[in-house]
C-alpha cells in the first residue's frame, strides 16, 4: 500500500461524486480533442489550398475586361518586362479580337440572342447617327450581327477549359510562336461553315488555313477561332500587343513577391490578380474556424482545470482531519500531496480515456458541420462579379477557384498521431494545474488541528 | 525520559497576547503511565501538542532523550512523530477507506518498515491489541468504537515509539469498553516500557496512573 495505490483507492471513495467530475471533465476533454482535431483539419485544408493554388499571375491592361473596358493593350516592352521579372519561370500572351461580317467569310455560329444584341447597341446607335449625317453608301446600317471569336495565344492549350491540353479532335495543334496565317477552329465554328482541316478561309482579308479542329465544353470557346499571337497581331496591325499575360511563377512562395515586382513595374497601366490571393479570400473563413476552434480548445482546457480545481479543493477540504491524522502519524506534506495528485491523475486519466472516445466519435461530424456551413458563405463571398461569358482567360481562373471551394467544402476530420498527443498533453496540464492549488491547501493544513475536538 | 523545562506557549488574540502554556515544567521518566487532567481550556491540547511534535512553543524546551524536539525543523518534527511518538485520538482518526491492516501498515509506511515486512507485522500488531483477522480487513466504520481505539493503538505502537500520547482515549467509549482500552494501555507501558502520556477527563482513571499533572489556567498545579 503506497501512495499511488491510496491515491487510486481515493479517486474511487465516492463513486457518485468521482463519475459525476469524470462525466464533466470527459465532456470538456472530448470537446478539446474535437477542436483540436477540426483546427488541424482545417489547418491541414489551408495549407493544402496555398500550396495548390498554383502559381499562376494574370496581368490584364488596366480598365480592360474580356471585351469590355477600355484603355491599350499591354505592349511588347511591358510583355518583356514581365517576362524578365525574378522568379517568374514562363509567360502565357493572348490578345483578343472579335470578327464582324465585314472581317471574315465565315458565320459566326453563335446566336446574337438578347444579350449579344445589348453589346452591340452602342455600334448600332453610332453608325446610325453618323449615316444620317453623312449620307453615304452606309447609309442603310449594317444589321446587328454575331461576331466570331479570334484568340492570339502563343499557347493554345491556354484556351482549354478543364486545365489540360487543348482537345484537338482532327488535325493538328499550332505553334503559338510562329506567324503563319494558321488557325485552329472551334468544332461548332468548323460545323457551320463547313469547314476540316486544310481548308482555308478568309480573315482581315487574308486567307488561313485551318490546321485542326478543337472540341472543348464551352460553347462559346467551340465557336471560336485560335491562332498564333504573332498572326493575329500582325493581322490586326498591333504589334507587339497583347490584351492578357498569365505569368508562371517558379514556386508558390514567390507569388506574392512576383505580384509587388510587377505592380510596382507596370504601375497602373495593367491590372494585377493572382490566384494565390483568391486563395487567400477563400481560405479566410477557415481560418476563422481555426481560430475558433483554438479558442474552444483553450475553453475546454480553461474549463476542464477548473472541474478538477473544485473537485480537488472540495474533496480536501472535506479531508482536511484526515490529512492532519497522516501528517500527525508522520506523512510528509509531499507524500500527501502524491497521493491527492495521484487521485487528481487517476480521475484525470479515466475521464480523458471517456472524453477521448466521444472526441473520435464527434470530432468528424462536428468539423463537417463547421465547415460545410462556412464554405456555403465563402463561395458566394468569392464569385467574381463584373465577370462575363466572353473571358476566355478568366475561364480557367474562376475554375480554379470553384476548385479550391470545392475542396474547402471536402475537410475531412483526421486525427493525427500528433493531435491525440496534444490531447493528452492537455489533459495532463489540466491535471496539474488541477491539482497545484489543493496542493498547497495540504501544504497549509496543520497536524495539530487533528487534536481539535469535533 | 521527557524533561520539560519552562514551556511557554501564546497565541496572539484581538483581546492580546493569550497564554494557554505558562512557564510549565515536568520530568517523566521513560516506561511511566502520566495522566495530564484539567477542565476545558486548561491548555492540555496545546501541551499534548507540544509534546508530539505538532506544535512549536513559544519559549522553553522539550527534552526527550537529551534531544530537544522544540528546536527540530519541520521536516526533522515529521520524521520525529513518525519514528518516536505514537498517537490514540478520542475520535480514533482512522482513515476511513483503509482497512485496520492498511491503517497499521500506513503507519509502518511512514516510519520507514520496508514494504514486504509491513502487512506481517500490522497482522502481529493488530493481533496484540486484540483484532481478531477477519476484524482486521474490515473498514473502520465496520468495527466498533472499541475495536476502532485498539486498531489506533495498533498504529501507534506501530514503530516502536518512545512516547504514545493518548488525548481522552477513552472518552468515547463505554466505561466497561474505557477500562479494557486503559487496561490495553497500561499493560503496554509496562511490557514495552513505553513512556504513555493520556490527557484524560475521566479520574478513575487518572487514579490509576503513575504520575498525574493537574493543569489550570495553562499552569501546571502541584
Amino acid at each position: 500500500m503506497n501512495l499511488i495505490s491510496r491515491g487510486l483507492k481515493n479517486s474511487m471513495r465516492s463513486p457518485m461524486r468521482s463519475g459525476a467530475i469524470i462525466l464533466m471533465l470527459a465532456i470538456s476533454i472530448g470537446l478539446i480533442l474535437s477542436m483540436l482535431v477540426a483546427r488541424s483539419s482545417v489547418d491541414s485544408k489551408i495549407a493544402d489550398v496555398k500550396a495548390n493554388a498554383g502559381t499562376s499571375i494574370t496581368i490584364t491592361p488596366a480598365g480592360v475586361m474580356g471585351f469590355a473596358g477600355g484603355g491599350d493593350p499591354l505592349t511588347s516592352d511591358q510583355l518583356k518586362s514581365i517576362a524578365s521579372t525574378t522568379h517568374v519561370s514562363s509567360t502565357t500572351s493572348t490578345l483578343n479580337d472579335q470578327l464582324g461580317t465585314n472581317d471574315t467569310n465565315l458565320t459566326a455560329s453563335l446566336e446574337l440572342g438578347s444579350f449579344g444584341a445589348r453589346q452591340q447597341r452602342f455600334s448600332q446607335t453610332s453608325t446610325s447617327s453618323s449615316s444620317s449625317t453623312t449620307d453615304n453608301e452606309m447609309a442603310a446600317p449594317p444589321a446587328m450581327t454575331p461576331r466570331t471569336t479570334v484568340t492570339g495565344t502563343t499557347n493554345p492549350n491556354s484556351v482549354s477549359t478543364n486545365g489540360g491540353n487543348l482537345n484537338v479532335s482532327s488535325g493538328s495543334t499550332i505553334d503559338g510562336s510562329s506567324s503563319d496565317l494558321v488557325a485552329l477552329v472551334g468544332t461548332t465554328l468548323a460545323t457551320k461553315n463547313n469547314l476540316t482541316t486544310g481548308s482555308t478561309f478568309t480573315a482581315y482579308g487574308k486567307t488561313v488555313t485551318v490546321k485542326g479542329i478543337f472540341t472543348t465544353e464551352n460553347k462559346f470557346q467551340d465557336s471560336g477561332i485560335i491562332m498564333p499571337l504573332t498572326t493575329l497581331q500582325s493581322l490586326t496591325n498591333q504589334p507587339g500587343a497583347a490584351t492578357s499575360v498569365v505569368a508562371k511563377v517558379d514556386s508558390s512562395e514567390n507569388v506574392n513577391t512576383v505580384v509587388t515586382s510587377l505592380k510596382s513595374a507596370l504601375g497602373d497601366k495593367a491590372d494585377i490578380t493572382s490566384e494565390a490571393e483568391q486563395a487567400a479570400t477563400s481560405v479566410e473563413s477557415l481560418s476563422a474556424i481555426s481560430n475558433l476552434a483554438l479558442a474552444g480548445v483553450i475553453g475546454a482546457t480553461i474549463a476542464g482545470a477548473v472541474i478538477v480545481l473544485l473537485a480537488m479543493v472540495m474533496i480536501v477540504r472535506e479531508r482536511r482531519r484526515e490529512i492532519g491524522v497522516i501528517k500527525a502519524i508522520g506523512g510528509t506534506s509531499r507524500k500527501v500531496v502524491g497521493q491527492f495528485v495521484t487521485e487528481a491523475l487517476a480521475l484525470t486519466i479515466v475521464s480523458a480515456i471517456v472524453g477521448l472516445g466521444l472526441g473520435i466519435l464527434v470530432s468528424g461530424p462536428m468539423t463537417s458541420s463547421l465547415v460545410s456551413s462556412q464554405s456555403s458563405n465563402s463561395s458566394n463571398s468569392t464569385g467574381m462579379p463584373g465577370e462575363r461569358g466572353a473571358r476566355p482567360q478568366a475561364g480557367g481562373f474562376a475554375r480554379g477557384v470553384n476548385q479550391i471551394n470545392a475542396n474547402i467544402s471536402q475537410v475531412t476530420a483526421s486525427l493525427t498521431p500528433q493531435v491525440f498527443m496534444s490531447a493528452i498533453a492537455i489533459t495532463l496540464i489540466i491535471a496539474t494545474i488541477g491539482s497545484a492549488v489543493p496542493a498547497w491547501f495540504i501544504s497549509k493544513i496543520r497536524p495539530a488541528e487533528v487534536l481539535r475536538s469535533e | 525520559m521527557l524533561s520539560v523545562k519552562n514551556l511557554t506557549k501564546s497565541f496572539n488574540t484581538a483581546n492580546g497576547t493569550v497564554k494557554a502554556i505558562d512557564d510549565i515544567n515536568l520530568d517523566i521518566a521513560t516506561g511511566q503511565f502520566a495522566s495530564i487532567i484539567g477542565k476545558s481550556g486548561s491548555g492540555k491540547s496545546t501541551l499534548l501538542s507540544m509534546l508530539g511534535a505538532l506544535d512549536v512553543p513559544t519559549s522553553g524546551s522539550i527534552k526527550v532523550d537529551d534531544v530537544d524536539i522544540a528546536r527540530l525543523s519541520s521536516s526533522q518534527q515529521t520524521t520525529y512523530r513518525a519514528r518516536k511518538i505514537g498517537f490514540v485520538f478520542q475520535q480514533y482518526n482512522l482513515i476511513p477507506n483503509l482497512t485496520a491492516l492498511e491503517n497499521v501498515m500506513l503507519a509502518l509506511e511512514f516510519g520507514g518498515t520496508p514494504a514486504r515486512q509491513r502487512k506481517q507485522m500490522a497482522s502481529e500488531l493488530l493481533d496484540k491489541v486484540g483484532i481478531e483477522d477477519d476484524q482486521q480487513l474490515r473498514k473502520p466504520a465496520k468495527l466498533s468504537g472499541g475495536q476502532q481505539q485498539r486498531v489506533s493503538i495498533a498504529r501507534a505502537l506501530a514503530n516502536k515509539p518512545s512516547i504514545i500520547l493518548a488525548d481522552e482515549p477513552t472518552g468515547n467509549l463505554d466505561s466497561e469498553t474505557g477500562k479494557k482500552i486503559f487496561d490495553l494501555l497500561h499493560g503496554l507501558s509496562r511490557q514495552e516500557n513505553t513512556t504513555i502520556i493520556a490527557v484524560t477527563h475521566d479520574m478513575d482513571i487518572a487514579g490509576k496512573t503513575d504520575v498525574t499533572f493537574k493543569l489550570k489556567d495553562g499552569k501546571l498545579q502541584s
